[in-house]
């Protein structure tokens, strides 16, 4: 069926129009002719209105409904709840999410986690909703936005009569004089009122703060940045959440980054028995007061991906991380996570000795990791021929490493010099006292050759061993999707500021044989709009009560 | 009017479905484990080798590359390694590639330990333990299999022995 859409004054409406574009008047009779008109969208027709809708229409008019929208979000609010209901995923770091609901819940718990609730944001259906909401926001905003847009910027001056009668605000009355005169009159005082007037013969439009109207809009574009801006975190380089281990004195590469991290020094203090209270000195817990990580930063500047080259580094940042207070360069921040204070043996400055004499070589620097091979020492010459970390005997009684952490390290060397043979001599070296006792370095010694009783390496003090004193656990995030996200909700807080703390108040006026009709609408505030339309009328010399002035009805 | 509005709605709504199925499909893919599966492509690695120069998986393009994850502490990595060495010599020719990843030890350890086992396939230092971030390498030894159209093909957790491997080869070369 097409229906008639053209109106009285000769405007061609489109489908769905509901006031007449051009003169205001109603297309639609309502059963009740005094009701108040639906001023919503200016009575145009959405976008979407159509006579026979297609495929494409019908999507579009899927989303561009408000009932639709609603459903959305609530639907996505309910679903949001079942995140809450037992502790995410996300939250752990190294840890096995298939039997931890199961051993904490639970038969809930192993059920929670097999619905994938356990990452209810993360799952398909979730961002799905989130997606059709994303899509449900452009489409209505576009649907509404673009013909209220239109209407707004062509509003004709002289309206139809039911147009006004049936506004919220509504006066009518008889004047004296020239209705051309009235009207500028009226147009002077509202201009004072800071109306921008339009005046046609004997009909006038006054409005103001039409960019209220926009405030919906403006938060709806805010919410789409937002929702794309989480949506899309997840692109490389966007998202960084790691933790990793920062040994103290030690440059560590970030991985995914250009960054390398050295942990200066690792601090952790504790509560005193003073600092605490009578109660919890009685539980005898250790409580730590600071725990920071001294740090520097570097930045790669060349040779970053070539692993045959030391990378080229630029210091960018220091700063003490302390808990609640990351390290923070350009989106890249450490937080403070865990540590680990056992000690590991880094180098090592052993004195050779000549067991005989007592005479005191020299002394030279043995590093755990990618020691120096050959070292002068007095007349001796020493080859380091091999090292074991964590030194052990297999079942055929050859030296082996148990690992690769210096918990036990052995070296070793092939002496040359005087009164040694010219191929040199072989000895071992274990740098901690309790291995040499243990894996009885005088008797390997004796096997290798007998130069334990000729020479002796040993460290002479405490300040010849370097230790790597503490581990520092870092948490690395890069967050850089978030300066989206603020801008979206710095949008949506404008859209809220627009919408909230200004309305748009149009009053029209139109004078047919002596006779005043005044119409006036605001999109909230009624109140005060009525107060306006009063004192306007009081500058014209008409008095009225303010609450007259109201037609009654709900609609806005 | 109207004809000039559809264009519009369908490259709105060929938006919305393109950015919509990323971001599920990236929700959907995100949650399986960043680990390298069978089928996929091995995450590429710039890794120093023991000749000194860098080697990346594109350098052996068009090989079927047997990429080992070991260490000198690894009792059953030593174990493996004099199977790998033959399997080397055997199928070198043949267009398949040893790769021995060192799992973070140093030159002199690393050195010390090929020479010993008298191994001439190319060993790469993973002194930063990226390679091993980057395939998700938990127990050692671990071997991933990659065929001639660089996808992975399967992939063996724990100690590989001559017969074994041989065939997991053989499954790499044929056609």
């Amino acid at each position: 069926m097409i229906k008639n859409t053209k109106c009285e004054c000769g405007h061609q409406n489109r489908v769905g129009t509901v006031l007449c574009e051009a003169c205001g008047k109603p297309l639609y009779e309502i059963s009740n002719p005094d009701e108040l008109l639906e001023m919503r969208y200016d009575g145009v027709a959405r976008r979407s209105q159509r006579s026979n809708p297609n495929f494409i229409d019908k999507i579009w008019n899927f989303f561009s409904s408000v009932k639709v929208a609603i459903y959305l979000i609530i639907i996505t609010l309910i679903g949001a709840i079942f995140g809450t209901i037992f502790e995410q995923e996300s939250n752990f770091v190294n840890f096995d999410p298939s039997t931890f609901y199961k051993e904490k819940y639970g038969a809930i718990g192993d059920i929670y986690y097999n619905l994938g609730l356990s990452h209810t944001y993360e799952s398909w259906w979730f961002v799905l909703l989130l997606v059709m909401i994303g899509a449900s926001l452009v489409i209505c905003s576009l649907d509404r936005v673009l013909p209220l847009y239109k209407a707004l910027s062509k509003q004709k001056i002289h309206k139809h009569m039911q147009f006004l009668t049936r506004q919220k605000i509504v006066y009518q009355g008889p004047i004296h004089g020239d209705a051309a005169q009235w009207v500028l009159q009226a147009a002077a005082v509202l201009k004072k009122k800071r109306y921008r007037v339009h005046v046609e013969h004997d009909a006038l439009l006054a409005e103001k703060q039409r960019f209220s109207r926009w405030g919906p809009y403006v938060i709806h574009i805010g919410l789409i940045v937002f929702l794309l801006a989480v949506l899309f975190r997840g692109l490389p380089g966007l998202h960084l959440d790691k933790h990793y281990w920062f040994p103290e004195g030690e440059i560590t590469k970030i991985p995914d980054t250009k960054m390398y991290m050295k942990n200066e020094k690792f601090t952790v203090e504790y509560y005193t028995e003073d600092e605490m209270s009578e109660e919890f000195r009685s539980t005898g817990k250790i409580v730590p007061k600071l725990f920071e990580t001294q740090v520097t930063l570097y930045e790669c500047t060349a040779d970053c991906d070539d692993p045959s080259r030391e990378p080229q580094l630029t210091e960018v940042k220091q700063h003490a991380i302390r808990v609640n207070d990351p390290l923070n360069f350009k989106g890249l921040k450490a937080y403070q996570f865990d540590y680990d204070l056992t000690p590991k043996l880094r180098s090592v400055q052993p004195m050779l000795v000549d067991k005989v004499t007592g005479e005191q070589y020299g002394k030279f620097k043995l590093e755990m990791t990618n020691p120096e091979r050959n070292f002068d020492v007095g007349p001796y010459t020493l080859e380091l021929k091999n090292k074991f970390m964590d030194f052990s005997l297999n079942e055929q009684g050859q030296p082996i490493s148990k690992s690769k952490d210096p918990n036990a390290p052995a070296f070793l060397f092939v002496i040359k010099g005087p009164d040694l043979p010219e191929e040199g001599s072989q000895y071992i070296y274990f740098p901690k006292q309790i291995d040499k006792e243990r894996f009885q370095q005088d008797s390997i010694n004796e096997k290798l050759g007998g130069l334990q009783n000729k020479l002796v390496l040993d460290v002479i003090g405490m300040e010849d061993v370097d230790f790597i004193q503490s581990s520092s656990y870092l948490n690395i995030r890069i967050d850089r999707a978030m300066p989206y996200v603020w801008t979206g909700l710095g949008i949506v807080m404008l859209g809220l500021i627009m919408g909230f703390y200004w309305q748009h108040r149009r009053i029209w006026l139109r004078i047919d044989g002596g006779v005043l009709t005044l119409g006036g609408h605001t999109t909230k505030n009624w109140f005060g709009m009525r107060r306006e339309v009063a004192s306007l009328l009081k500058v014209m010399g008409i008095d009225v009560e303010e609450k007259s002035l109201d037609n009654g009805g709900n609609r806005s | 009017m109207g004809k000039a509005r559809r264009p519009v709605q369908i490259i709105i709504l060929i938006f919305i479905v393109i950015l919509g199925s990323y971001a599920i499909g990236s929700a959907v893919l995100g949650n399986g484990s960043e680990k390298p599966q069978i089928g996929d492509k091995p995450p590429a690695v710039k890794l120093l080798g023991l000749d000194g120069k860098v080697h990346t998986l594109d350098d052996y393009k068009g090989n079927a590359i047997v990429i080992n994850f070991w260490a000198t502490w690894c009792t059953y990595c030593v174990k493996e390694m004099p199977a790998l060495q033959q399997q080397w010599e055997k199928w070198r020719d043949q267009g398949v590639v040893i790769l021995g990843v060192n799992t973070g030890e140093d030159k002199m350890t690393v050195q010390n330990f090929t020479e010993q086992m008298g191994v001439d396939f190319p060993v790469l230092y993973d002194s930063n333990n990226e390679a091993v971030v980057r395939y998700g390498v938990v127990p050692m030894p671990t071997t991933f299999f990659v065929d001639k159209k660089g996808k992975i093909a399967s992939i063996h957790e724990g100690e590989l022995n001559l017969t074994t491997l041989d065939d997991q080869i053989k499954q790499l070369v044929k056609p």
